[in-house]
């Protein structure tokens, strides 16, 4: 660890404070703030906050289809579980997919944007042509069709998640090194004899940092729907488990009767890709240095 | 522009060869032997080797990639194993349906998108923008499933104003004239709103941002300055250059467009691409998803060519080599 100077410092903590001020200042970004971090205290804390279990089965002819009252206070559904419960312990399946395939798709898509933008060249044609030929393929058809060839688990779903999403943060990279490669520092660093890995690793991939997060927690709400559809088309989490998209699912033919199977984790859905949403639009506003231009 | 067009033709032809490349190899990386539905004891292994010499899978992997790739270029997809039709004719019956579907959602998303963005961009930071705001904020962030059940649970269940599935009635062929056509449009309502008000969202955004810049250009400032009426203003000045991006936009969002048709059609039992293709998957037959893929990234191929030469032919700043100009 190199000693820092105190202006390095000084530097340091006005450009995060900054930020930080900026970010607070936003009475939007701080809701998004609030929601996200609810969300995942809840789904930590899901035994503890739950009223009931998740996925025991309750006594059928008696407890099926209860409507919201004080003691299910979103009803039950077909097998007598709590709505509200599944929906706590559901938000585990919806944070923990998203936010890993998420972290899959920067980092692929980020090494893989960094390599055509510093390489450039040929290098750069091949790969950017293969990324457009991926993104031509609808999302879910990509992943449809993923998910018809190989056998179905959570953690395939994760990977191929991941797999399909980074090509929107490989382009992003890609421009942002692409402007970063001419400026002095880079230069500076190649005169000195620095690798290309170095540079890219050590001197190209940190600058776009801000950039990519931004552009990632945006991403989590499309991909935590992309999930949820899976989820509903059956092709996702497997039952027991609960996750959103399947509850959707189960209430698709008692929606007269039993509207509220459906009804609440959907909302439990808008909430938690609002909420990402809002966070991820103040962080741009906050952190992106070309918003204060 | 010619020399434009022919470059922007061939690499959409490359991208096409790149997404066959794709999905054969995702075909080969997936694991079982395609031969596997053979297996049984009553037949013989000597005729399952002979089944798989006919079907030219003892030949290297590269003979066949090249005779794969001829023959679905070719438009001979192969044989689906859940229904043994020929594929080909699968998709000729569910690709129209798709269109169809697509097509007004694509037409919705373009005049709420472009109504609402210009309404609120003029309009800014009245009550009806900041409503605006929040309303694309919300539907963006709906699911289009669960938009789907609230929307069939509401409008067919309880108030039985709008059908909820199929493209029309039972019967209803015999309808004639517009009788039937009243019959399909009542039909298409439900799906063709559900998949294309998220994106109308999106481009209301778009719109509302596109249509600040252009509003704030000198030219607009002397079309006022020549007493201008500002409904004159807004219309033939501002929106023209304004709409111009959207030509791009368009073509972007046609991915989005069909890859929500595969659960739009699914949940309203709209006998299109995508619900072939999840019933496909299914029954894990893969003849049918593979070739469905490969149609839908050529349409949305096809559809950004399009779009690129649209731009290029309406904005003069794109020079042919396709690099945007200085301003």
């Amino acid at each position: 660890m190199t000693a820092q100077t105190p202006q390095d410092q000084a530097q340091a903590r006005s450009l995060w404070s900054a930020g930080w001020a900026r970010f607070r200042k936003n009475r939007l970004a701080m809701t998004g703030a609030v929601i996200v971090v609810a969300l995942y205290l809840a789904a930590i804390l899901a035994p503890l906050i739950a009223p009931h279990d998740p996925i025991e089965h309750g006594e059928v002819p008696r407890m099926r289809y209860l409507s919201p009252g004080s003691a299910h206070p979103l009803g039950t559904d077909k097998f007598g579980r709590d709505v509200l419960s599944r929906i706590i312990y559901g938000s585990r399946i919806s944070l923990t997919i998203s936010f890993l395939a998420v972290a899959i798709s920067v980092v692929l898509g980020s090494l893989v944007g960094a390599a055509a933008g510093y390489f450039g060249g040929i290098v750069d044609s091949v790969i950017m042509r293969f990324v457009d030929a991926l993104m031509a393929i609808p999302r879910l058809f990509l992943l449809l069709t993923c998910i018809a060839l190989f056998s179905r688990s959570v953690w395939l779903i994760i990977l191929l998640l991941g797999a399909t999403g980074w090509m929107a943060t490989a382009r992003l990279v890609r421009g942002q090194v692409l402007s970063l490669r001419e400026q002095d520092f880079v230069k500076a660093a190649e005169a000195l004899g620095a690798g290309g890995r170095r540079i890219v690793l050590r001197h190209l991939l940190p600058n776009t940092l801000t950039v990519v997060i931004v552009a990632a927690t945006l991403r989590i709400g499309g991909i935590i729907l992309t999930e949820a559809a899976l989820s509903f088309l059956g092709l996702g989490v497997q039952p027991p488990t609960p996750s959103w998209g399947q509850m959707i699912f189960e209430g698709r033919e008692v929606l007269l009767g039993a509207w509220w199977v459906s009804t609440f984790p959907g909302l439990a859905i808008v909430v938690t890709v609002i909420g990402y949403n809002l966070l991820g639009d103040g962080l741009r506003d906050a952190f992106d240095p070309k918003q204060f231009a | 522009m010619l020399a434009f067009v022919c470059k922007r033709l061939l690499q959409s032809l490359l991208l096409v060869v790149i997404v066959l490349t794709v999905t054969f190899f995702l075909l080969h990386l997936a694991p079982g032997d395609p031969m596997a539905r053979y297996f049984h004891p009553e037949i013989a292994p000597e005729t399952i080797e002979l089944i798989r010499e006919r079907l030219g899978l003892d030949r290297p992997v590269v003979e066949q990639y090249f005779k794969w790739m001829g023959s679905f270029i070719r438009g001979d997809f192969g044989m689906s194993l859940q229904y043994n039709r020929p594929v080909r004719s699968l998709l000729a019956e569910a690709i129209p349906n798709t269109l169809r579907l697509t097509v007004a959602a694509l037409i919705l998303h373009i005049v709420l998108g472009i109504l609402l963005g210009v309404i609120s961009a003029v309009k800014r930071y009245s009550p009806f923008d900041r409503v605006n705001t929040v309303t694309a904020l919300f539907v963006y962030s709906i699911p289009s499933f669960w938009l789907a059940l609230m929307m069939i649970m509401i409008f067919s269940l309880k108030l039985g104003l709008l059908p909820s599935s199929h493209m029309q009635s039972i019967g209803a062929g015999e309808l004639g004239g517009w009788a039937l056509a009243l019959d399909r449009l009542r039909h298409l309502v439900l799906p063709a709103f559900v998949l294309g008000v998220a994106s109308a969202a999106g481009m209301a955004r778009y719109m509302r941002g596109s249509m600040l810049d252009v509003l704030r250009e000198d030219y607009i400032q002397t079309a006022r300055a020549k007493g201008l009426p500002e409904g004159k203003v807004v219309l033939k000045h501002a929106l023209k250059n304004a709409a111009i991006p959207i030509v791009t936009l368009i073509g972007l969002s046609l991915p989005f467009l069909l890859g929500g048709a595969v659960v739009t059609e699914k949940i309203f039992s709209w006998p299109g691409m995508g619900r072939l293709t999840v019933d496909a998957i299914y029954a894990r037959d893969y003849p049918v998803v593979l070739a469905t893929n490969f149609v839908v990234a050529v349409i949305v191929i096809l559809g950004n060519l399009l779009a690129d030469i649209g731009y290029a032919l309406l904005d003069p700043r794109i020079t042919v080599t396709g690099r945007k100009g200085g301003r």
